[in-house]
C-alpha cells in the first residue's frame, strides 16, 4: 500500500537551509544592478541631446537674469576690450562621481572680430561638454569593471571620482588674451587635455606661433627648447624633433609664447608636463 | 510596464522560494546542488523576463525554468560520474540509507517526464492545464502519462484525486 499522501509530506519535510532566501536575494540584487547600469547606458546614448538642451537654456540665461550679468561684471576684465566670463557652470553628484564644469565665454566689448568670438565660444563649449560627457562614460564603465570584479560600493565610493572641465586666463593685456581650458578625471591622467586659445584682440584673430616669431619660428622654438634641456639637465628622451605649427602655447604676462608638452610627450611621465618659454626677439 | 513586471517576478520569487527549492531539491537531492539551481533559475528569470507576454504566465514559466536547471545539474552530475569511471549508481540508491521502499523514492525513478507531471500534480498541487503548459506537452499527454505513472508506482487511482 502506497500512499500519496505520506509521499507529499516527505515532500514537504525537505528542510530549507537558512543560506536559501540569502541566495535568492543576492541574485535578485545582482540582476538589479545590471540593470541599472544598462538604464544607464540608454540615458547616455540620448545625452548629447540633452546637453544641447541645456546649451540653449544657459544662453537665455545669460541675457535674461540680473543675477547672472551682475556676478559677470565682478570678472576678471581683460583691457579694455574684452572680458572672460564663466558662461556655465555646474556641479553634481550621482552614483559617487562628482562632476564640476566650468565653461567660459569670450564677450568682447569692441565688435570688429568678425564673428571670431562666437565660432570660438561655440569651440569651446562644444570642447568642455563633449569632454564631460566622455569623462562620465569612462568613469561608469570604469565604475563597472570595479563592482564586477568583486569591488563592493562602499569601496567604490572611496575613490572619490572626480571629473573637473575649468579654465584659468593665462594672460591679458590690451593686446592679446591667453585662456586655457582644462579638463581632467583624478583617477587617470591618461585623458587629461588642454587646450589654450591666443586672441589677438587688435586684429581679431588667434595668434600663431608665427605671428610671435616670426616665419622662422620652428628653428627659434627648437634651438631654445634644446638648450634650455641641456641647461635644466632634465630627463628627456632622445628623439625630440622639434615642433609644429599644432604644438600647443600660451602667452604668458611678459608675452612670451610659452610652449607646452603634455606628459609622457617629450619625457617620462614622471616629469610632468613641460613648459619652455621662448624669449620674444626684439627686433621682429 | 516592464519594471512592474520585473518586480512582480522578483517578488514571486522571493513569496515562492521554499517551494522552488524542495522541488530542486526533489530532482537533485542534495543541498548545494538544489540551491545551485534555484539560483540560476533566479538569474535565468530576471535576464528573460522580457519575453513573458503575460503575467499570468509567470507561475508556470518559472516552474519550466526551475525543472529545466534541475534536470541540467542531474546531467552534468552524471556526466562527471561518467567520466571518473565510477558505476552508474545514483545518490539515492547507495547503501546506508534506510531501504527506500515508499512512494516518494520510487517516484523519482520515473522518466523525467512522468516524474515532472507527478511531482508538479501532487506536491506542487498545480492544475493539470498548468503542468501542460509548463512540459510543453498537450493535456491529454499528460493525463496519459500520469495514468501510467501511477500505474508503475502502484497507486491506487482511486485513492487519489486527479
Amino acid at each position: 500500500m502506497r500512499s500519496m499522501e505520506e509521499a507529499k509530506r516527505k515532500y514537504d519535510e525537505i528542510a530549507i537551509p537558512d543560506e536559501l532566501s540569502e541566495r535568492v536575494q543576492r541574485e535578485i540584487g545582482r540582476m538589479n544592478g545590471r540593470r541599472k547600469i544598462l538604464a544607464f547606458r540608454r540615458r547616455v546614448q540620448h545625452g548629447t541631446a540633452a546637453a544641447a538642451a541645456v546649451a540653449v537654456l544657459f544662453t537665455a540665461a545669460l541675457n535674461t537674469s540680473t543675477a547672472f550679468a551682475e556676478g559677470a561684471g565682478k570678472l576678471p576684465v581683460i583691457g579694455p576690450v574684452a572680458r572672460v566670463l564663466t558662461f556655465r557652470s555646474y556641479e553634481t553628484e550621482e552614483d559617487d562621481l562628482k562632476i564640476s564644469v566650468e565653461i567660459p565665454t569670450i564677450e568682447m566689448i569692441s565688435e570688429d572680430m568678425n564673428g571670431l568670438e562666437q565660432s570660438v565660444n561655440e569651440e569651446i563649449l562644444n570642447l568642455c561638454q563633449q569632454y564631460a560627457q566622455e569623462a562620465k562614460t569612462r568613469a561608469e564603465e570604469y565604475r563597472k569593471a570595479f563592482l564586477d570584479t568583486g569591488g563592493t560600493k562602499e569601496e567604490w565610493a572611496a575613490h572619490n571620482i572626480e571629473i573637473r572641465v575649468w579654465y584659468e586666463v593665462k594672460s591679458q593685456t590690451d593686446e592679446y588674451l591667453s585662456l586655457a581650458i582644462m579638463g581632467t578625471e583624478n583617477w587617470s591622467s591618461a585623458y587629461s587635455e588642454t587646450r589654450y586659445y591666443n586672441f589677438d584682440l587688435k586684429q581679431g584673430k588667434l595668434v600663431t606661433l608665427e605671428d610671435i616669431l616670426g616665419e622662422h619660428y620652428r628653428e627659434i622654438a627648437d634651438e631654445s627648447i634644446r638648450s634650455q634641456m641641456e641647461e635644466n639637465g632634465g630627463n628627456y628622451w632622445d628623439d625630440f624633433t622639434g615642433i609644429t605649427e599644432e604644438t600647443p602655447f600660451y602667452l604668458n604676462e611678459a608675452g612670451n609664447p610659452v610652449i607646452v608638452f603634455e606628459k609622457y610627450e617629450i619625457a617620462p611621465g614622471s616629469e610632468g608636463q613641460q613648459e619652455f618659454e621662448i624669449n620674444r626677439q626684439k627686433e621682429s | 510596464m516592464k519594471r512592474d513586471l520585473y518586480d512582480k517576478i522578483a517578488d514571486y520569487i522571493v513569496e515562492n522560494q521554499n517551494q522552488f527549492y524542495r522541488l530542486a531539491f526533489s530532482y537533485v537531492q542534495n543541498q548545494e546542488d538544489a540551491l545551485d539551481a534555484v539560483q540560476n533559475s533566479v538569474c535565468r528569470a530576471l535576464e528573460h523576463c522580457g519575453q513573458i507576454r503575460n503575467e499570468e504566465a509567470v507561475k508556470t514559466w518559472f516552474y519550466r525554468i526551475l525543472v529545466n536547471e534541475s534536470l541540467k545539474i542531474l546531467k552534468e552530475r552524471k556526466k562527471i560520474a561518467g567520466n571518473s569511471g565510477e558505476m552508474e549508481d545514483l545518490p539515492y540508491e547507495e547503501k546506508g540509507f534506510e531501504i527506500q521502499d515508499d512512494l516518494y523514492s520510487h517516484i523519482n525513478r520515473l522518466d523525467a517526464v512522468t516524474q515532472e507531471i507527478i511531482k508538479l500534480r501532487f506536491f506542487e498541487e498545480l492544475s493539470l492545464k498548468e503542468i501542460a503548459q509548463i512540459t510543453e506537452l498537450n493535456l491529454n499527454t499528460v493525463k496519459a502519462k500520469l495514468y501510467r505513472g501511477l500505474k508503475l508506482l502502484k497507486v491506487e487511482i482511486q485513492e487519489v484525486e486527479i
